[in-house]
């Protein structure tokens, strides 16, 4: 008898187990793919292909380290992951230069230490003091690389002197298959600087914001889709589209490695800069191997990781970074302008006051933008 | 057995009963009611600095359905939808009739089998497939050019987005119009072909009425799975227009605008609850009466 | 009927034209996965395996493989056992508010995937459980439970209800009814269920892509990729979810088209 209820109690007592167990399981089943991974995995959000081998292969493997990337594409996209996720979800955020002080006002990011960083060594003093990334003396983003947007054509539809300005995507021979990045904040931008607006292409008055919804208007017609990432890509290399508002070398640069007849050019009434800068994302538990990971991309190597990416392309920022893209692909260097002495040398462009940096609108709300580009795409 | 047993019985009976509606109605009301119901709310909050802030206020309806863009939109999201659904109805139906009724039965059920097969190929990668398929330098013209036409623009046109629908939708409404047509008394066509009926009228006027719920099901589902696709229109259409669905997805990629696109997505389920019941209830409707 | 075989042919040539174009697609996207061009055109270059030795090596395409595959199996399971229960509570009782009850189950379908995706995102951010593996498990079941109840549902009309009612003349409480009554002769339906929903959530994109934040599932991959770099990765992946899905599919229709009835016994 005494026999058999202990016998009961085992079963019992196992059944509580059993029960406790599969509790714990699902419980624990969302961090299952964390406890089969022995290394230490680091969240990122980014531009599409940050997070792809080529770039952080080889600190992963120095560090024991794995990427888990989140792709956006525009800050305004950027900052509806980060709002929709649980804080501390993302560990490294790549923003545009722009978004930085919207991070920063919302609290999305950590403060870094301007001495890890190489700041002696920048090509272009703007860069030590990029607007937006500082708050008083305390560093909020490091800026890790930059690239230029202006024209992008197909060179057997629009010629080089054409491609010179703006103009040509009203050329009449390419009506339909002008098309435009998804996104209101590059387009538009471009849109201000053929309307002549110059500097001030961000900061329109209520008249100048007027006439560049007229002008980008009257492109409409022209216009046969808009597209993210992978279709920009697509639609140029098929010939879909011979001209692409909005985007600039970094799409093009690609395709131009891939034998496609395709170009970018900082036209004459001036180009658009992005911006990228890496942010410590509020509330990481590994600040210092990110850290690691933003004074890895600032070096030589980094730096050269950056220029050759497999996505997109990226200019150097610092010196020794040019230098050391100079020794090893000299062919991408020059392609690039980053030779030095060059007339479409990046730094000579900036330093020309042909090229503006990518900002929000200062009278209009970034909403007011957003409403009008989607007027537009319905038009 | 006891009375007392009987009571117990019919009690346990009870909590045995209710007890199998449980898990459904837990689970949908955490998961499915809950969200819908959150997300009408929603449509009522504010966004400041690209934060939701609670409130109820109107401001985001009157924002939406005061825009002459949403209304395109909508019309543009309807009339493609629609111009999907009767195409798809009337290029599936020839190939239904001719699977109920031309087929064997063995050979229809490997049809209805291989009609399954897209089910469960990734959708996205067929529209990439079309995407290569459709380009201007892409195989079709490439054979369109063999025959001496084209090329044509195919991709970022509305073409584009229903090629897309119809590889959707296609299988399943033939899959649905197969079914209701082989459910039909068969006795009823042939005494039609005896009274003398050409084979036009037998289709229009015993096979047509005789399968009518099921053509309609197929037709509603067809309209809303193109109504609510967004990957169609985006990438075979160019979204030039963008739909409704695109137009959600813009809406809260752009500046966190969660309440407006909100908005948009009650207006979507308005208009799908009340072409869905004014169809179901016209599917049925004729068939009480008879 | 009409007896003419020219019409006959008629029929068959415009069914493999319907079928053609449905399976056009499908085939392109397994010719273009051994195609080494980056962006296909034509003419096609040359033979390559290299994007499935791509997709083989790159840890990305595992960890999502991974994470398709937990929340294929945690979804099946959850959706089949609610299934199995919605199906048994409206093939046995009539109650208040039924009808209700069957459309709270059989609505999802009806509803536009990009729909749910926002209502649930918003839904599992506000209670600050986003982005986790099990929210997509969530969101997936609540997508396929009308199928698993529609599946187990027609099993269940071909029972004899005479056979539930005689088991408990015998004695049998209802608990030992259903387990050893109706669960054995759900069995076949089940197991299809547990199939088809496994390759439902598998094949997922719309609302995975919304909810699961950095742990994506393969076809949010796709997605990343087809709106990213597009390249032929994605119909090298898109072959083996096919592969996968389809090896479910098969295994749930010849538990299906079975027959077990026949054989079946009570005990």
């Amino acid at each position: 008898m005494s026999k058999l209820r202990e016998k009961t109690n085992v079963g019992k007592v196992s059944r509580r187990q059993v029960l406790k167990y599969s509790g714990a399981a699902t419980l624990s089943m969302p961090f299952i793919g964390r406890a089969w991974a022995s290394t230490t995995e680091i969240n990122m959000l980014a531009w599409y292909g940050h997070g792809e081998k080529d770039i952080v292969g080889a600190f992963e493997q120095a560090n024991n380290v794995k990427f888990k990337p989140k792709y956006y594409a525009g800050g305004d996209n950027m900052l509806a992951l980060i709002a929709q996720s649980p804080p501390g979800t993302y560990d490294v955020i790549l923003s545009d230069a722009e978004f930085v002080q919207q991070l920063n006002a919302a609290g999305y990011i950590e403060p870094l230490d301007s001495n890890d960083y190489p700041f002696d060594d920048m090509l272009h003093e703007d860069f030590t003091k990029f607007p937006g990334h500082w708050s008083g003396n305390t560093l909020y983003s490091m800026m890790v690389r930059f690239g230029h947007l202006g024209v992008s054509y197909n060179r057997k539809h629009i010629s080089d002197e054409e491609a010179k300005s703006y103009k040509c995507f009203w050329k009449p021979s390419v009506k339909g298959k002008v098309g435009h990045f998804d996104w209101h904040l590059p387009s538009l931008g471009m849109i201000s600087l053929y309307n002549g607006n110059g500097a001030k292409l961000w900061d329109l008055n209520d008249g100048a914001w007027k006439a560049v919804q007229k002008t980008t208007m009257s492109l409409r017609p022209q216009v046969g889709g808009f597209f993210d990432y992978g279709g920009t890509f697509n639609s140029l290399k098929n010939g879909e589209m011979v001209a692409m508002c909005g985007i600039g070398d970094w799409i093009t640069g690609v395709l131009e490695k891939d034998g496609a007849p395709v170009a970018s050019v900082v036209p004459k009434e001036g180009g658009i800069q992005w911006t990228e800068s890496y942010c410590i994302g509020k509330g990481s538990s590994k600040a210092d191997i990110v850290k690691k990971f933003i004074k890895y991309m600032l070096s030589p190597e980094g730096q050269v990781k950056s220029a050759q990416m497999a996505a997109y392309p990226g200019f150097c920022i610092t010196k020794a970074g040019r230098a050391k893209l100079n020794a090893v692909d000299a062919k991408e260097a020059a392609r690039t302008g980053q030779t030095g002495g060059t007339a479409n040398d990046p730094i000579t462009l900036i330093k020309e006051g042909r090229i503006h940096y990518r900002n929000i609108p200062v009278q209009q709300d970034l909403g007011d933008w957003n409403d009008f580009w989607s007027e537009y795409k319905n038009a | 057995m006891s009375k007392s047993h009987e009571w117990q019985r019919l009690c346990g009976g009870k909590a045995f009963e209710v007890a199998w509606r449980i898990p459904l109605i837990a689970w949908q009301a955490v998961f499915f009611i809950g969200p819908l119901l959150f997300m009408i709310i929603i449509s009522f909050f504010l966004v400041k600095n690209y934060r939701m802030i609670e409130a109820f206020e109107f401001v985001n309806w009157f924002k939406m359905l005061q825009r002459a863009t949403f209304w395109d939109s909508f019309g543009y999201t309807l009339l493609l939808a629609s111009l999907s659904t009767v195409l798809v109805s009337i290029i599936a139906f020839p190939a239904s009739y001719g699977l109920a009724f031309r087929v064997s039965s063995e050979g229809r059920r490997w049809a209805i089998f291989l009609l399954i097969v897209p089910f469960f190929t990734s959708y996205l990668v067929r529209i990439f497939s079309w995407y290569v398929v459709l380009a201007e330098a892409g195989p079709l013209n490439a054979v369109f050019g063999f025959i001496g036409l084209g090329p044509y623009t195919m991709l970022n046109t509305a073409f584009g987005s229903v090629v897309g629908y119809m590889t959707l939708t296609l299988p399943l409404v033939i899959i649905l119009q197969t079914i209701s047509l082989s459910n039909i008394d068969r006795r009823c066509i042939e005494a039609a072909y005896n009274l003398g009926c050409g084979v036009v009228r037998v289709i229009l006027e015993v096979i047509v009425p005789m399968a009518r719920t099921g053509l309609i099901v197929a037709a509603l589902f067809c309209f809303i799975l193109s109504f609510g696709d967004f990957v169609s229109p985006y990438y075979l259409g160019g979204s030039k227009p963008p739909t409704l669905p695109i137009l959600i997805i813009d809406t809260t990629k752009s500046g966190q605008q969660w309440p407006r696109a909100a908005v948009i997505a009650v207006m979507m389920m308005l208009t799908l609850f009340s072409i869905a019941f004014s169809a179901i209830w016209y599917a049925y409707r004729k068939r009480v009466a008879s | 009927m009409d007896p003419r075989p020219i019409t006959k042919w008629m029929f068959y040539g415009y069914i493999a034209i319907v079928f053609s174009f449905i399976f056009l697609p499908i085939i392109a996207s397994v010719v273009f996965s051994f195609n080494s061009q980056r962006f296909p055109t034509v003419p096609l270059g040359t033979f390559s395996t290299v994007w499935y030795e791509t997709i083989l090596t790159d840890s990305d395409v595992w960890d999502a493989a991974k994470t398709s595959i937990i929340v294929a199996l945690c979804t099946s399971v959850i959706a089949t056992f609610i299934g199995f229960c919605t199906a048994y509570a409206d093939y046995r009782y009539r109650f208040f508010g039924k009808s209700g009850f069957l459309a709270l189950a059989l609505l999802p379908p009806t509803i536009p995937l990009i729909i749910m995706a926002l209502a649930m995102l918003a839904w599992f951010a506000r209670m600050g459980i986003s982005g986790q593996v099990w929210s997509v498990i969530a969101a997936h079941t609540v997508l396929t439970i009308p199928f698993a109840m529609a599946i187990i549902r027609l099993r269940l009309n071909d029972i004899d209800p005479q056979l539930e009612a005689a088991a408990w003349n015998l004695g049998a409480t209802e608990w030992v009814a259903v387990r050893n009554i109706i669960l054995p002769f759900s069995k076949p339906a089940i197991i299809a269920s547990l199939c088809l929903t496994a390759a439902v959530s598998f094949d997922e994109f719309a609302v995975a892509w919304f909810v699961a934040g950095l742990n994506k599932t393969i076809p949010v991959l796709i997605m990343e990729i087809v709106t990213g770099n597009i390249d032929p990765q994605v119909n090298a992946i898109g072959s083996f979810v096919f592969l996968t899905s389809m090896t479910l599919v098969v295994l749930a229709q010849l538990l299906l088209m079975k027959r077990l009835g026949r054989k079946w016994r009570g005990r």
